[in-house]
């Protein structure tokens, strides 16, 4: 490696288009992995995955394998799941209760904290210099770790600040979703979706706030449940499932008012106060639930926040309204690991989970009618961006028309604002460390 | 013995018959003809595919598929649509059944499991998609209905690609 020179990195991204080496080049990915994902707060688990002391659950920070694990006082750990022997991935189960780990080749033992235990047969390290006490022989601590309404991040570096910097106004979307529950407390429900994707993980960031592709790319599921409706006899109420779908098939205009909005770190959101998730029918029993728990004024204004996708760069996306998270695993340049994660609000009706999980296997699925098409295309640009013929992605939709405020920047919900609010942050972080570097 | 009892033993259905009845349901797939295939299903009738193994709520917890009439009516009318991108490649499939047991039968509903393995083309890769059905059979005149479809993956719990037909 090292065949990118920081020229060459700023060369890549330009104020309307970005150089399609970004989404192939293997080397490109490998300095991600190393540059931001090694540098930013990555989502790894909610809190309630691991309630009880000896809860641990495994899963990846970048390339990583790590455990997150709740010590015997109650503290949560993120620990790399590597033996410091030599080097054995030693939690395997995705996730249970234990004293402690051992690692099954040649049974070093760690705590929950992941500091080392034991060896067998400890004489024959007898001046080595090897020692107990030294991190190197333990399961190694992430740099910095900490959580935010239960949702557990970690960041392999210790100079990035912290975890509320990081989130800046990106956490009222995770307070709205805590506190559309009338405990204020989220609970996990069930296993996650896992879906794997052939394409660069920066394709499917994108999307997500990417407004101009649901009527074109998830045209036919419109379609098909419109004519279905149609051939149904004069007032037949329309079904759950409709509304759901429906909206997906909204206008340009629709979608402009949605609008979009941009924060620091590559973090942003569509939407607002209104959202495809707006119009929802109401469920019988939790705006009451809601009232009692705040009052009626404060529970108007929970519910009245309706954020589209918030995407916290570069690793988790977020629905308040709808009680799903989705979280990015990258694999390799061309191969990206969606998992989609949901949550019961604890104190509400369980209607509310269950139209969490029916909009997620309508929507999210990997036999759903939505999620395969937005996977087509991404593969497709997977295979077409390798093409001679032009070397760059066009961004440049509502280029100069942004609004500043406050750090933020908004503008209608078609603008490719949110792509070029990314790669600023991608350039931040593919240069920083070098520049860094070069400095000292 | 009882009269219903007796009843019940004299009703039994045959294990043969019920094969047909799934082989031709799994033509169905095989030919791409979703249509026909869910008039297989009862009226309340469910296709369920879990999203992990022993789960026992599909409302609750995420699957993979959950599907009522209705889906599977919007889903036949998506299946091959011009307007969709991924659906411009072909979808084809080859079901193989076997192990066919009747588990249980009340003298209205027989519980059926099979093992099955379906080789699938998918977006031009071809992927092989493995594991145990149950079904809720229900009688309807000579031949049968399905009340439920449960498909359980042997890897419904592992990172996959998409399931772009019904298994």
């Amino acid at each position: 490696m090292g065949g990118y020179s920081i020229e060459h990195i700023r060369s890549l991204v330009e104020d309307a288009r970005v150089h399609r080496d970004v989404y192939i080049d293997p080397e490109i990915f490998d300095l991600e992995m190393e540059r931001i994902w090694g540098r930013a707060w990555i989502y790894v688990g909610h809190e309630s995955q691991i309630p009880n002391p000896g809860d641990y659950f495994i899963t990846r920070v970048g390339k990583e394998p790590v455990v997150m694990t709740r010590g015997k006082d109650g503290q949560v750990h993120v620990i790399y799941n590597r033996c410091a022997h030599k080097g054995a991935k030693v939690v395997e189960r995705t996730c249970g209760n234990a004293q402690g780990f051992r690692c099954p080749y040649h049974g070093w033992t760690y705590k929950l904290d992941g500091s080392l235990q034991g060896v067998p047969a400890r004489s024959g390290y007898a001046d080595t210099g090897f020692d107990m006490k030294d991190p190197r022989f333990h399961m190694q601590k992430l740099a910095q770790v900490d959580s935010y309404r239960g949702f557990v991040f970690a960041c392999q570096s210790k100079d990035t600040p912290d975890l509320k910097t990081f989130l800046g106004d990106a956490a009222a979307t995770l307070d709205n979703m805590a506190d559309r529950s009338p405990e204020g407390e989220l609970e996990v429900a069930g296993a996650p979706l896992q879906y794997v994707h052939d394409c660069n993980w920066k394709m499917w960031v994108e999307n997500l706030n990417d407004a101009m592709h649901p009527m074109v790319a998830h045209s036919s599921v419109g379609d098909a449940a419109r004519r279905y409706a149609a051939q149904l006899p004069e007032g037949t109420p329309y079904p759950r499932e409709a509304e759901i779908i429906f909206p997906f098939g909204s206008s340009y205009k629709f979608f402009d008012e949605m609008g979009v909005t941009t924060l620091p770190y590559g973090h942003g959101y569509m939407g607002g106060e209104m959202s495809i998730h707006t119009e929802y029918s109401e469920i019988p029993g939790y705006f009451e639930a809601m009232v009692a728990s705040y009052g009626e004024e404060r529970a108007k204004q929970i519910l009245s926040q309706n954020r589209h996708n918030t995407i916290f760069y570069p690793s988790f996306t977020a629905k308040d309204a709808v009680q799903a998270v989705r979280v990015v695993r990258p694999i390799a340049v061309d191969k990206t690991i969606i998992e989609t994660w949901h949550f019961r609000l604890k104190g509400a009706p369980e209607d509310m989970l269950k139209r969490t999980i029916l909009y997620s296997r309508l929507i999210n699925s990997n036999g759903s009618m939505v999620g395969p098409d937005d996977w087509d295309c991404y593969a497709r640009m997977q295979e077409a961006l390798v093409s001679q013929s032009y070397e760059w992605v066009d961004m440049r939709r509502g280029l100069g028309k942004e609004e500043r405020l406050d750090g933020k920047e908004r503008s209608f919900g078609t603008s490719d604002l949110s792509f070029r609010n990314q790669y600023r942050a991608w350039l931040d972080y593919m240069t920083k460390d070098v520049e860094d570097r070069e400095a000292a | 013995m009882t009269a219903k009892a007796a009843e019940k033993t004299a009703s039994a259905p045959d294990v043969m018959d019920i094969e047909k009845f799934l082989y031709d349901e799994a033509d169905l797939l095989d030919r791409g003809d979703l249509k026909a295939w869910l008039e297989l299903f009862t009226e309340d009738g469910r296709y369920w595919m879990p999203a992990r193994p022993d789960q026992d709520d599909p409302e609750t917890e995420i699957s993979l598929f959950y599907d009522d009439r209705l889906l599977m009516s919007i889903r036949a009318l998506n299946f091959g649509h011009p307007l969709s991108p991924m659906m411009e490649h072909p979808v084809r499939t080859s079901h193989v059944i076997g192990n066919v047991r009747l588990a249980d039968w009340d003298g209205e509903t027989a519980r059926v499991t099979a093992n099955f393995h379906v080789v699938a083309l998918q977006r031009k890769e071809q992927t092989v998609f493995a594991g145990r059905y149950t079904y809720e059979l229900v009688r309807a005149g000579a031949g049968w209905k399905i009340r439920q479809k449960r498909v359980d993956l042997i890897n419904c719990d592992m990172p996959m690609k998409n399931i772009l037909i019904y298994l």
